[in-house]
């Protein structure tokens, strides 16, 4: 199942990027609306988060992915991938709201989110709502999640 | 599960399709940068005052996170530092500075340790992992985001 999955997501890239390949102008930009891709990417990053979905997390993490997570604890990609897949780390329910783009251009896009938690993996209870800065940068093309970093609010 | 990713996928491919379609921005020799000098004139600023520096320092778009998650946009940062509320930051100090750089975009993270107080005499010292970005824009780097966590390992 998991390279059915897989092939239909490189099938659909390879098709994608053969299609724009023809596209392509020099030094014309094609019009995407960078807060909207990067704002569902937001949503597909905690979807791979919330299902263990590793694929997806390492299909979106740059190479040189960050992230701060909360009580200062520093992952890079694999730790974050790892602890993505993990299932026996437990079940998080996770959403993020009031996403705000904050910086766009063509390669590198920045936005906060408020994400709310809800759970615990492993010894660590997650459980709270935090504000969130992702940052995305375009590489080869594609976007791709460059870190994120994790500040819990105040309980109400 | 697998049905939701998969149509949440294929927006995302669709959403490629213009991505692909942009031109690569031409490549350019990139210069030498020293991010720990940056982060350390940064943070000197911060504690001296230096807002002239600053306001050129800090891009439009910058959003700073405290650890508490209360956000100040530029502008709203900027009063606070210019006004009475100041804080008093008397050392800050960054260590373990590391570099993440994707192309137009670097993402620093360090250990900063403050002591300090705010204009009410409460202490804002603390040790924090800092999550610092900064964008190059028009050739220059500008700092854009900032979010502050508290170091527990160290509580």
């Amino acid at each position: 199942m998991k390279h059915a999955y897989c092939l239909s997501v490189t099938i659909l890239l390879i098709a994608a990027s053969g299609v724009v390949a023809l596209a392509q102008a020099p030094g014309r930009m094609a019009g995407e609306d960078v807060a909207t891709t990067v704002s569902i990417l937001d949503h597909v990053w905690l979807d791979a988060a919330h299902n263990h979905d590793g694929e997806t997390a390492d299909w979106l993490f740059a190479h040189d992915f960050v992230e701060i997570h909360p009580g200062g604890v520093l992952v890079n990609k694999r730790q974050q991938v790892d602890m993505i897949k993990d299932t026996k780390l437990g079940d998080i329910a996770i959403q993020s709201t009031d996403i705000q783009v904050r910086y766009a251009s063509p390669d590198v896009a920045v936005l906060t989110d408020t994400t709310t938690i809800r759970g615990t993996q492993g010894e660590s209870n997650y459980s709270g709502q935090y504000r969130v800065m992702r940052v995305f940068a375009k590489q080869n093309g594609r976007w791709r999640a460059a870190g994120a970093g994790l500040a819990r609010l105040p309980t109400q | 599960m697998r049905p939701i990713q998969l149509g949440t996928l294929a927006m995302v491919l669709c959403l490629a399709v213009p991505a692909f379609a942009q031109t690569k921005s031409p490549g350019t020799p990139a210069a030498a940068v020293d991010w720990k000098a940056m982060d350390r004139k940064w943070l000197d600023s911060e504690k001296t005052g230096d807002l002239n520096y600053l306001e050129k320092f800090f891009a439009d778009s910058y959003v700073l996170v405290l650890a508490n998650g209360e956000t100040y946009t530029k502008k709203e940062w900027l009063g606070i530092l210019k006004g009475p509320d100041r804080p008093t930051i008397l050392s800050i100090n960054p260590e373990n500075i590391q570099v993440h750089q994707f192309g137009n975009v670097a993402i620093l993270t360090d250990h900063t340790t403050i002591q300090g107080h705010d204009s009410k005499g409460n202490n804002i010292g603390g040790e924090f992992n800092v999550f610092r970005v900064v964008i190059k824009q028009d050739g220059i780097w500008k700092a854009t985001g900032v979010v502050m966590n508290p170091d527990l390992s160290k509580k």
